[in-house]
């Protein structure tokens, strides 16, 4: 019996090692266009070429890039929300073409219902997957009080400041259960204060619902002090520029982390990275 | 908003008293002072010929309008959600939009006779293009993120018509309906005064011709106050519905 106990738990082991080394997203080689048309003359506007990138279970992965470097645009990809051109997009093995149940996005300037409750506004990401009406409070609710908006639930969301907004819409991510987080720029309309204080929740609640996170951001401190890895990103047309690997040890408290010199170092050889590759463009 | 009150009464009290002061004054059939079309008023309640006319002119505002609302706000939300209906269509209401819709009542006389029905076409017809135009530049107006949102949730064209086009644009949509009501009673007295003598339109035509000016304001004011009372039953309903815009535009 013992024996057989060890067996499976030996595989069990070997199963969960092989899917950490197994990528959950796969992005191979993606390019996209986008037309604009002024007047009968049609430009081609370049925004992505060629990316190649792989997400491993688990990862906390910033992709970090100055402003047109087309780092939504991949997101949105990502999500099914737009087609591209050429390349593969695979999650799980899988080709994507059209949003899925593994993936949910926070975006940059929260897109809550004006018209819709806090609590409603979570539950709506629920309707759509035809939860009982129950079930649809008994979970929003849940996640509202893990993002710490338990007492505004009855809130409209302009009666709440930015990053409480922002707290409703990750909720509102997180209600639905994914495997994949793809955060948008999430924190960049909120002060520099609550920031801080939001990317710490984020990190503490990253550690304890075990997701997939991609994180868009132009930050490099808020990319290096969450991420596993930080994607640099060239000017439009996005290339990928380098991938840095954040040898930082986990749980990060955030005041020391930030005076870490290792920190700092990667901080700065972003920066010199950025500056670069903005130079290569010009 | 109880200063903006007060100073309605203080107003309408002013006004009553240089009425009631320049009538008597003049001493003229031209301006009667108002108590005396207070008088005329009570009379005209009492005979029970000011209900009946005006029963009658309410059934009309509310037939029509009842089918602008219904024709101008789905074909609204069509052209608003479809470019190829807003293509076909937009020609149309916008010429009818301005157009002055009187010169169309001796057509809608050939079409549908003297009777009802021709009435009912015309405050029809005076409500149902600006709430048709109010619909779909609310439709139009609907943030795009939201729909994005929607979309990457998994929501389907009906979900996102029904849960994101529909109450995003009903501030715009219940805006159309106010303006569409305070025409459609335009349109009421027009085609009461224009096609048949009936109703509160008959009223003033015949006490106008026999110059009984204490009778005639007498009914004009009670137009005023069914235009009144309509629009607030318009916005009491906008209130209920969207006040969530209204502390949005307090704030």
């Amino acid at each position: 019996m013992n024996d057989l106990n060890d067996l499976n738990g030996l595989n069990e082991r070997a199963l969960k090692n092989l899917n950490e080394s197994k990528p959950l997203v796969e992005i191979q080689a993606v390019s996209k266009s986008f037309h604009k048309t002024v007047k009968e003359s049609t430009t081609e506007l370049k925004a992505l070429a060629d990316v190649s990138l792989s997400i491993r279970e688990n990862e906390f992965l910033s992709i970090i890039g100055p402003s047109g470097c087309g780092k939504t645009t991949l997101l949105k990809m990502i999500d099914g929300l737009i087609p591209y051109d050429s390349g593969k997009i695979l999650i799980n093995g899988k080709q994507i073409s059209a949003p899925g149940p593994d993936r949910a996005v926070v975006f940059q300037s929260f897109a809550l219902l004006p018209w819709r409750t806090v609590l409603a506004n979570v539950e709506f990401s629920l309707e759509l997957r035809q939860l009982a009406k129950e079930e649809r409070a008994k979970t929003a609710r849940e996640y509202l009080h893990r993002v710490g908006l338990a007492e505004f639930e009855n809130h409209y969301p302009h009666e709440l400041s930015g990053g409480m907004q922002q707290r409703a819409g990750l909720a509102r991510a997180l209600a639905v259960n994914p495997a994949i987080l793809l955060m948008d720029e999430p924190f960049g309309a909120v002060d520099a204060q609550t920031r801080q204080l939001l990317q710490e929740e984020l990190l503490e609640l990253w550690q304890r619902e075990r997701k997939t996170v991609i994180f868009i951001t132009h930050s490099m401190d808020e990319a290096v002090y969450l991420s596993d890895r930080v994607v640099v990103m060239t000017p439009r047309p996005g290339r990928v520029a380098e991938i840095l690997d954040v040898p930082l040890p986990r749980p990060r408290v955030s005041e020391e982390v930030r005076r870490d010199t290792k920190f700092v170092d990667l901080t700065n050889y972003i920066w010199e990275s950025l500056k670069k590759a903005m130079e290569n463009h010009h | 908003m109880k200063g903006g009150f007060s100073t309605n009464i203080l107003s309408l009290l002013s006004l009553a008293l240089l009425w009631e002061v320049s009538g008597r004054l003049m001493e003229s059939t031209l301006i009667p002072p108002l108590s005396q079309i207070g008088a005329a008023w009570w009379k005209l309640l009492g005979s029970g010929k000011l209900l009946a006319n005006l029963s009658l002119s309410l059934t009309t505002l509310a037939i029509g309008f009842s089918l602008a609302v219904l024709v101008g706000i789905t074909l609204g939300l069509l052209m608003g959600r479809f470019r190829a209906v807003e293509h076909f269509f937009d020609l149309y209401v916008n010429a009818l939009m301005s157009a002055p819709t009187t010169a169309f009542v001796p057509m809608l006389i050939l079409w549908f006779g003297l009777g009802v029905e021709s009435r009912i076409a015309v405050v029809f017809l005076f409500a149902v293009f600006v709430i048709i135009i109010n619909t779909m530049t609310g439709v139009k107006q609907v943030d795009n993120v939201l729909v994005e949102m929607a979309r990457s949730f998994g929501a389907r064209e009906k979900e996102i018509f029904f849960k994101i086009i529909l109450p995003a644009a009903l501030p715009a949509i219940m805006a159309g309906l106010r303006l569409g009501m305070g025409r459609a009673v335009k349109g009421m007295v027009t085609a009461e005064m224009l096609l048949t003598l009936t109703g509160i339109g008959a009223m003033i035509m015949q006490y106008g011709s026999s110059f009984a000016t204490d009778s005639l304001f007498a009914v004009i004011l009670t137009v005023l106050l069914v235009a009144l009372l309509t629009m607030k039953a318009v916005q009491w309903l906008d209130r209920r519905l969207t006040g969530w815009k209204a502390e949005i535009a307090i704030e």
